[in-house]
């Protein structure tokens, strides 16, 4: 039996004071599945990192109260064998290996469980199996999509077979299909293979009727409680509510003006053709969605509008072929939001980072003011001297989306720009987003697998598929 | 070859030729390491660049000897040889082994603390990816209306910081996934130095050293 028990657990990080952790009490039970929730920036990640045994090791200082696995505190079991106990998927896809291809990380993660060089063919063989990803066998692991790597992450942890499986919010930024899968992978695992698996996500979705127990941190009290199945249910429904997009919307007529026209224009990186495209345009002051299934093309479309990738054709913003115009000025008009916060900041501190953008923007937009309000309206005020990149995920992204609002560009490319936001945080957002189109006449494109909540700022639609990017009257 | 024993072997002899001063012998050394490169099918791309980029500081080191140095011709030359030796020996290593071999033999022969030879495997396996962040660092400054060139300290601070970032991230990912400094792990692959290695080793050396001796010219 390998219940999870956390044993008036409190925490906090180093130099603060807030108990990110307060004195949680609560039992993960043996071979059921667990899913924790909460707003992004209460703590879950925290807490999970510690039932992997990572922490106190990576952060320093150390909780109060206990962790055990059964009737084994995770402080008695050896550094080489907590690996035997339990393994962890972590948010970041791209974040988790340490070798160049599939197998061989593979084979890595085995040697280092000192599984006998007989046997290694046979685990790889049926962990790739299981996870339906043979084909990925021999693939360098850094040309492999998000989706993909986190089913090598699932391999990674089948081959491993500990009894404990920790995921913190691991498909954050997979497209709905792989996500599907490998909830249903995880199920499998769980009631095939008797595994105890302790999952964190603030999405709700495709997790009703998987799960065993429904686990809330609130982020008032940074308490964990059990919900009942009336409570979890009341969870879902609401959810579920700020789940759907039912939005009809337009097609962009001829005569509607565009701000970036692409023309015969192809997309190969690798050579591999992703994107053939005769005659596109992306509409002045309106905000487009792309969506389409992952790793299929849509952050490369945005390389290349950002000229960080070759292609070939032309793309033109404003009328003007964007190879003739030099570097500094295009990135001043047609600015990306990076998908992963941290490549957007050049500062240390949060204070430094805001008065970068205030400094460098091209006009006076938002005032002092405007930008103290957006902080509080997101929370993340009073931070003036906290270093950027000790900020949670969800913090660093709404840190970025002030930065970049800031710096207000005629074209602001969004990359999953509501990726670690939970939903209050979301919508929030979007009236930011709102605002800077409606008054200061922002054209903006969104990729986006998050569409609940996004109604009000969508005007149009254009899905990626087949190589193809078409507008499309109804958002699903 | 056995990749560190190679290693061992192309480092030696580069040493000593530091130290030697044999124009003939450079010249032959050059000679077979380039048939040697010929027969492991490098791409002409990296041949070329090998016999180009050396042209600058040989010629340099040549022209500066004949011109302004006291020791003649014959020395000027067997510097403008030395640096072609250097880099043909050093190709014969780079071009032909496979860095995860090398990790593999360090870890396993030469008893290189674990720890040692998958962090620097790790490390090399993130190359690519600081290319591509050095230049999304530059673009997403230029983003932030701040141009970035290779001079600038920002550049390397950011740089840096990835680089940290990383390695935190590789250590919790390598943690993760079983590994624990200063543990036994087992080898899926075992790489063993062969005799045929050793015969290889102390052969070419040894021929080395008499065409040294031999060869004063």
């Amino acid at each position: 039996m390998t219940d999870v028990l956390i044993d008036h657990f409190t925490y906090e990080y180093p130099g603060s004071t807030v108990k990110v952790l307060n004195d949680v009490d609560v039992t993960f039970k043996h071979n059921h599945f667990s899913l924790l929730t909460g707003p992004s920036g209460s703590g879950k990640s925290t807490l999970l990192y510690f039932i992997a045994g990572l922490y106190p090791h990576f952060i320093g200082n150390d909780a109060l109260g206990g962790i055990k696995f059964g009737d084994t505190d995770i402080k008695q079991i050896p550094s080489n064998e907590i690996s035997h106990s339990v393994a962890m998927m972590f948010q970041n896809p791209n974040q988790q290996f340490a070798m160049d291809t599939v197998i061989h990380e593979l084979t890595f993660v085995l040697e280092n469980m000192l599984v006998d060089p007989a046997k290694i063919d046979g685990i790889i063989n049926h962990a790739l199996d299981f996870c339906g990803i043979k084909q990925l066998r021999s693939r360098v692991i850094n040309t492999l999509s998000g989706g993909e790597k986190q089913r090598v992450a699932l391999a990674c942890i089948v081959a491993m077979d500990p009894p404990v499986i920790v995921l913190d919010e691991p498909f954050a930024s997979i497209d709905p299909d792989s996500r599907l899968d490998l909830i249903k992978k995880l199920k499998q695992l769980q009631v095939e293979h008797g595994k105890t698996i302790i999952l964190a996500d603030h999405d709700l979705n495709d997790y009703k009727g998987v799960i065993d127990e429904f686990y809330y941190l609130d982020p008032d009290t940074h308490h964990i409680s059990l919900l009942d199945s009336q409570s979890a249910q009341h969870f879902f429904d609401n959810f579920k509510n700020t789940q759907t997009i039912n939005k009809q919307v337009a097609i962009p007529t001829e005569a509607a003006p565009s701000i970036i026209n692409i023309k015969d224009f192809k997309l190969q990186p690798h050579h591999s053709l992703l994107l053939k495209l005769g005659d596109f345009k992306f509409c002045k002051e309106k905000t487009t969605l792309i969506t389409g299934a992952n790793g299929i093309g849509k952050s490369t479309l945005f390389n290349a509008l950002t000229k960080l990738l070759p292609y070939n054709g032309e793309i033109d913003f404003a009328g003007k072929n964007i190879q003739k115009i030099r570097p500094l000025p295009y990135a001043k008009n047609v600015t990306l939001l990076f998908q992963d916060a941290e490549n957007q900041f050049l500062n240390i501190t949060v204070k430094e980072e805001l008065d970068l953008s205030l400094k460098n923007r091209t006009n006076q937009a938002y005032s002092i003011d405007d930008v103290q309000t957006m902080l509080k309206e997101l929370s993340i005020d009073g931070r003036d001297d906290q270093v950027v990149y000790s900020l949670s995920e969800g913090q660093k992204k709404k840190l970025q989306i002030i930065e970049m609002l800031i710096m207000n560009p005629p074209v602001l490319l969004m990359d999953e720009p509501f990726k670690g936001l939970d939903y209050h945080s979301l919508e929030v957002v979007v009236g930011f987003l709102n605002r800077s189109k409606q008054e200061f006449h922002q054209t903006q494109i969104i990729i986006s697998h998050q569409l609940s909540g996004l109604d009000t700022l969508i005007d149009y639609h254009a899905n990626f598929a087949d190589q193809n990017l078409t507008y499309q009257e109804v958002i699903k | 070859m056995n990749p560190g024993l190679k290693l061992l072997l192309v480092m030696a002899i580069a040493l000593e030729i530091s130290f030697t001063q044999s124009l003939i012998v450079n010249v032959i050394l050059i000679g077979v390491s380039f048939i040697y490169i010929l027969f492991n099918r490098v791409t002409f791309k990296a041949l070329i660049g090998l016999i180009f980029w050396p042209l600058f500081p040989a010629l340099g080191l040549f022209v500066s000897q004949w011109l302004y140095g006291s020791a003649g011709i014959h020395f000027a030359w067997i510097l403008f040889t030395r640096i072609y030796a250097y880099v043909f020996l050093g190709a014969t290593f780079t071009l032909t082994s496979s860095i995860t071999n090398l990790a593999l033999t360090l870890e396993q022969d030469f008893r290189l603390p674990s720890k040692f030879a998958y962090g620097v495997l790790a490390a090399f396996n993130l190359m690519p990816k600081i290319n591509e962040e050095v230049q999304i660092i530059k673009t997403s400054a230029l983003m932030r209306g701040e141009a970035l060139h290779f001079w600038s300290p920002k550049l390397y601070f950011k740089a840096i910081l990835s680089s940290i970032q990383w390695s935190q991230n590789l250590a919790e990912a390598m943690t993760s996934h079983g590994f624990v400094e200063d543990q036994g792990r087992t080898h899926y692959r075992v790489i063993k130095i062969t005799r045929m290695d050793w015969v290889w080793f102390i052969g070419l050396f040894g021929i080395v050293q008499v065409l040294l001796f031999f060869i004063r010219y």
